[in-house]
């Protein structure tokens, strides 16, 4: 094979892999054009008519990267902008993604939020319960006194195997190379995470004297992640720790504990018996009988009064926000024909390739704006109720409160705005136009007429449904329309 | 693109050498000495402005002649205006590339 022609050879493959880049619709054509240019090329070589810089067909072919390049640009600029232009399905997406990308942020600032949000513990057994006074189950603040839980301790021996308790607290550290850090310090019966069976560092298990247990993030966030400070000293109200780091970032515990600081029973008699915290416990299934929604009553009286407290399993208190979310969206689900009509209209019968383009499209626009909108009530509402420190019972009023009528105008919403778009490019339609007269209901059709601005078509809505014209109707209009509508008319440039 | 609008030297170039009649791709880059990954990109941008029309050569005439048809490239109306707005701008364009009839004078 001569020179010459492997040189057009791989000239003409540049010219291929760089096509690649060139918009579908006008690959073909460019290619060509290309093709062309290399043969005129090749052939003004051979005549030795060219003496210009990027000759070859070689050299003359790397031009067609930066062309292509060009023309790729050029497509995702006036495509992307049309994406983005007012009413178009592309704005509609991504303003519902963006509220849903809010939502989830809020969340993850909240610390009640991101708790409902992310898993309690490793392993949610079901056996494991939070004790809280009625109606405060999840809160974020403490319910149960010391002395409580000390007399629990021994006189609820037939109900639970195992009772722990800690108390939030905030408590300077003083370690040796670093300032003082202020962090919000449980102080937790000594077999608190065994309760919770959540995997002790090696320095904690040590025995070696009380240790201070921080948790994950608190070590990446205040510490920055160093480990010369695993193992050392540090100083709380003038006692020496050790300082050890939990293996991962749960478990996520009311209060947003820092760290933990395990106290025996002599040091908690320390404390005011009147100080409050966080009680959990593992329950004897013989005598508690299994409850339906997971919530078990305990009864206390004390001094001749009646004192209730809810005994939550962790694993129901985990799934109760979507539990309520769920059962907000199967309210709404039920109201939403009462308030608005379900038809999306007649639209005619695409033939072919058309259905897959055109009904598919429409139906999947349809169903990822309620799957956006749902995700985002979801978060909002998980915000709204988690977020704030609010009693059990507020909470979930103020969940499915909020989740209800979100949820049913989000749907009326989105049903009104299927309705009002074209079938074939998902844009609103637009200029609304009074049709008929009302007086001749009776004897021919009055309504509103809207149309798609690229000339798709025309939406008949009828002022009165009837029993021959009861819902909206689209009327497709073919190709030859198509330079009536504002979009489609740019004149061709005049040659000269 | 407004007929007033400024162009860069490179464009004023391309445009005056098809105005000049070098109406392919190839040969404005043979009169302006471009390289093709300038030419070919800026006659798709003057393209896009209006300033410039191409249109493909008749498949009859390529097959008479047994080579591949041609994209050719044409000033519109705008593409003239500004070409002549262009020549104020660059005194020197007519006279590096001159066009048929100044040649004949």
């Amino acid at each position: 094979m001569k020179r010459d022609e492997l040189v057009t050879i791989f000239a003409c493959a540049n010219v291929r892999v760089a096509s690649l880049l060139v918009p579908r619709a006008n690959r073909a054509a460019w290619r060509a054009e290309w093709d062309a240019e290399i043969y005129h090329l090749r052939r003004a070589s051979a005549a030795e008519l060219s003496d210009s810089p990027g000759t070859t067909p070689l050299e003359f072919s790397r031009g067609a990267f930066p062309d292509a390049w060009w023309l790729c640009r050029d497509h995702l600029r006036s495509h992307g902008a049309s994406a983005w232009q007012a009413g178009s399905a592309g704005r509609c997406v991504a303003t519902l993604t963006a509220l849903m990308g809010a939502a989830l942020i809020l969340c993850m600032i909240l610390p009640g939020a991101r708790r409902s949000l992310l898993p309690l513990f490793p392993s949610q057994a079901a056996d494991l319960v939070t004790i809280s006074p009625a109606g405060y189950a999840g809160a974020e603040s403490p319910g149960i006194s010391l002395q409580q839980y000390q007399e629990w301790q021994t006189n609820t021996q037939k109900l639970f195997s195992e009772l722990a308790w800690y108390h939030p607290t905030v408590k300077n550290v003083v370690l040796a190379h670093e300032s003082t850090a202020r962090l919000s310090i449980g102080l937790a019966s000594a077999n608190f995470f065994r309760l919770l069976r959540v995997q002790v560092p090696d320095q904690a298990s040590g025995g070696a004297g009380p240790t201070l247990v921080l948790t994950r993030s608190a070590w990446r966030t205040l510490y920055r992640s160093d480990p010369r400070i695993v193992g050392q000293s540090a100083t709380i109200d003038g006692k020496s720790v050790l300082v050890a780091v939990l293996h991962d970032d749960s478990p996520r515990l009311p209060g947003a504990m820092q760290g933990w600081l395990f106290q025996d029973h002599a040091a908690l008699r320390q404390l005011s018996p009147h100080a409050r915290g966080f009680a959990f416990a593992r329950i004897r299934d013989a005598a508690f009988p299994p409850a339906r929604s997971g919530v078990r009553i305990m009864l206390e009286t004390r001094w001749g009064i009646t004192h209730v407290f809810d005994c939550v399993s962790i694993s129901w208190l985990t799934w109760q926000p979507t539990s309520n979310f769920l059962f907000a969206l199967l309210l709404a689900c039920l109201a939403l024909p009462a308030t608005t009509a379900l038809p999306l209209g007649d639209y005619p019968r695409y033939r072919g390739r058309m259905v897959f383009r055109i009904t598919v499209r429409r139906w999947s626009f349809l169903v990822l704006k309620l799957l956006l909108l749902v995700a985002a009530v979801y978060l909002a509402t998980i915000a709204l109720g988690r977020g704030p420190a609010w009693a059990g019972s507020t909470s979930v009023f103020l969940q499915v409160g909020a989740a209800f009528p979100a949820l049913l105008f989000g749907f009326r919403w989105a049903l009104q705005d299927q309705r009002r778009r074209c079938p074939e490019c998902l844009r609103q339609l637009s200029s609304p136009a009074r049709v008929g007269q009302a007086s001749c209901n009776f004897l021919s059709w009055n309504g509103t007429e809207l149309f798609c601005i690229r000339g798709h078509g025309l939406l008949h809505i009828p002022e009165l449904p009837t029993s021959w014209f009861s819902t909206q109707r689209w009327l497709c209009l073919d190709s030859s329309w198509r330079c009536l509508f504002p979009e489609n008319c740019a004149p061709s440039p005049e040659m000269i | 693109m407004p007929a007033d609008a400024k162009l860069s030297h490179t464009a004023a170039m391309i445009l005056q050498a098809i105005h000049a009649g070098h109406i392919y791709g190839f040969s404005v880059m043979q009169m302006t000495g471009l390289p093709s990954g300038t030419v070919y990109p800026a006659m798709r941008r003057l393209e896009r402005d209006g300033l410039i029309v191409s249109k493909w050569e008749q498949q009859s005439i390529a097959d008479t002649e047994q080579r591949p048809p041609r994209k050719y490239y044409r000033l519109t109306r705008t593409g003239r205006t500004t070409l002549e707005a262009a020549w104020v701008r660059y005194p020197l364009l007519e006279k590096m590339i001159p066009t048929p009839v100044m040649e004949r004078a």
